[in-house]
């Protein structure tokens, strides 16, 4: 055999090959399988064929096991596109005269509290953690009978805005006279965790960037005081209205010192 | 064997060839085998599911997770969150059909629980569904095993499998993990 022979029967065998493999695919696919099994499911070979070309649709879907339980929502709050539209186009100073009005009495002005160990400064939190605790607060799934009242009567609308109006005023700058208290302990778990908890780093949500759960508050500038508060009123299921019991998990494997320590280390953030 | 002339060349390709046709050809008998005898084809039941109002949803609220046995069946559910399972243990008897039904209300997740067949991602939007019978008692190891943020690492939950006996649901069905 000539090389040039020789190179033209490896050329057609090959194409010969190609061509059977994809004959072969073809076949098995969308006649052999589909005629086969559609036997089995008593489907006619026509209608099997035309489904395994997604020519015509597949069999409906099947009723799984659906509970008819009806519990207890724990929030009633839903992160549709339509409520994080508002959050994020609501004019900066639209919530302004319900800030100055009502808000300010506790939560300060321009959302520096008078008192941050009973009130929590609202100054640079996130718009959608304000949000999310107001409107706990107004459907009861968490439970404070001051804010309760205060939201009561206030539409969606007004807390977003108030929400948008706290989130943009600027957070309480850290004093230079402060010295820093918290132990290398606290910054672990903060920014570690603890796997052999389960215990998920602080920071993973908490942080700014971390792009957790959306209505995830910020821990700057708060008081130790109000945050072991809250640590331990999810510790105790007290405060229980955060979504899929995400914080509650996380308190509930802290211990009482722990709690202690992360309330002063994230009281020293800024 | 070192290749000296263009033939040894060519022979060599074409044992190659040969090598791959077989293994490609045994892989696509035994996918046949599956398909037209055991009548194996991948899951084609899609259920949707609202991911923004999981929370809310009859079936994924708070109040409904875990394990419940409805009409004699066992039924789990689970949902796969950023950075946790809730519940973070679930109880199943041993030895007995469980349904496990997991769901995610934010990113993609993954499950599988230890030493037994139970695999599967847990997409938002979708009810992930699996079927399996566990033989050994004990606590199985639940981690999630596709990254889903920062806190994927700590991302782990707990099914302890309880004799038959000692599976005792209250009188809504419910089974709850006790404390150890
Ligand atoms: C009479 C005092 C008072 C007034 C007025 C008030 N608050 Fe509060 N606010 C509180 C207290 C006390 C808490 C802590 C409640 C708790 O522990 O659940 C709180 C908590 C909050 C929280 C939850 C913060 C967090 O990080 O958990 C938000 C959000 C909030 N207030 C927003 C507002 C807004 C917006 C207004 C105005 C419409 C307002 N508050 C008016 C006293 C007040
Ligand atoms: C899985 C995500 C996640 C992790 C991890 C996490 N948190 Fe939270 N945390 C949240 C969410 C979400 C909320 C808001 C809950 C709600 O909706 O009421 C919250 C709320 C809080 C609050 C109440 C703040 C306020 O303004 O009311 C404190 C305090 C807190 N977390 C501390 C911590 C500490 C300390 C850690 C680390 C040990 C931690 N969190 C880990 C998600 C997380
Ligand atoms: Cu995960």
């Amino acid at each position: 055999m000539s090389p040039e022979d020789s190179d033209r029967l490896w050329i057609r065998s090959s194409i010969g090959v190609v061509v059977g493999v994809l004959a072969f695919g073809i076949l098995s696919g969308f006649v052999i399988m589909p005629v086969v099994q559609g036997a089995q499911a008593g489907i006619d070979p026509w209608t099997a064929i035309c489904r395994a070309l997604g020519i015509s649709p597949g069999s409906p879907a099947a009723q799984q096991p659906r509970s008819a339980a009806s519990g207890v929502p724990v929030s009633n709050v839903i992160w549709s596109p339509q409520v994080l539209n508002t959050l994020s186009s609501a004019p900066a100073d639209a919530g302004r005269e319900l800030a100055v009005g009502v808000c300010a009495a506790c939560h300060g002005e321009l959302g520096v509290s008078t008192d941050p160990a009973q009130f929590p400064n609202m100054a640079g939190q996130s718009s959608a953690a304000i949000y999310k605790q107001l409107h706990d607060y107004k459907s009861g799934a968490r439970i404070n009978d001051t804010m309760q009242s205060v939201v009561q009567d206030l539409t969606d609308t007004q807390m977003a805005e108030a929400a948008a109006y706290f989130a943009r005023r600027a957070r309480p700058p850290w004093d230079v006279t402060w010295v820093r208290t918290a132990g290398p302990e606290a910054d672990r778990l903060a920014r570690t965790g603890d796997s052999a908890r389960g215990l998920p780093a602080c920071e993973s949500c908490h942080s700014p960037a971390a792009a957790g759960p959306v209505e995830t508050p910020v821990l700057f500038a708060q008081t130790p005081q109000y945050l072991s508060v809250q640590m331990r009123a999810f510790k105790s299921g007290q405060r229980r209205s955060d979504l899929f019991g995400r914080m509650r998990d996380v308190a509930g494997k802290l211990s009482e010192r722990e709690i202690d320590m992360l309330a002063q280390y994230y009281s020293e953030m800024r | 064997m070192a290749a000296r002339t263009e033939q040894d060349v060519v022979r060599s390709e074409l044992r190659w060839s040969i090598v791959v046709g077989l293994t490609v050809g045994a892989i696509s008998l035994a996918i046949l085998w599956a398909g037209l005898v055991r009548f194996i084809n991948p899951p084609s039941n899609i259920e949707t599911i609202d991911p923004n109002s999981v929370h809310l949803s009859a079936e994924f609220n708070e109040a409904n997770l875990g394990t419940r046995v409805e009409n004699g069946q066992v039924v789990t559910r689970v949902v796969a969150t950023q950075f946790s399972f809730a519940p973070q243990c679930v109880v199943v008897p041993a030895n007995r059909q469980v349904t496990l039904r997991f769901t995610s209300p934010d990113v993609i997740h993954g499950i599988l629980v230890t030493g037994t067949n139970v695999n599967t991602m847990v997409v938002p939007g979708y009810v992930a569904q699996v079927h399996s019978v566990f033989r050994k008692t004990g606590d199985l190891l639940m981690p999630c095993h596709e990254y889903c943020g920062l806190g994927h690492s700590q991302m782990w939950a707990t099914v302890r499998v309880v004799p038959e006996d000692d599976f005792k649901p209250d009188a809504d069905g419910r089974a709850l993990c006790e404390k150890p």
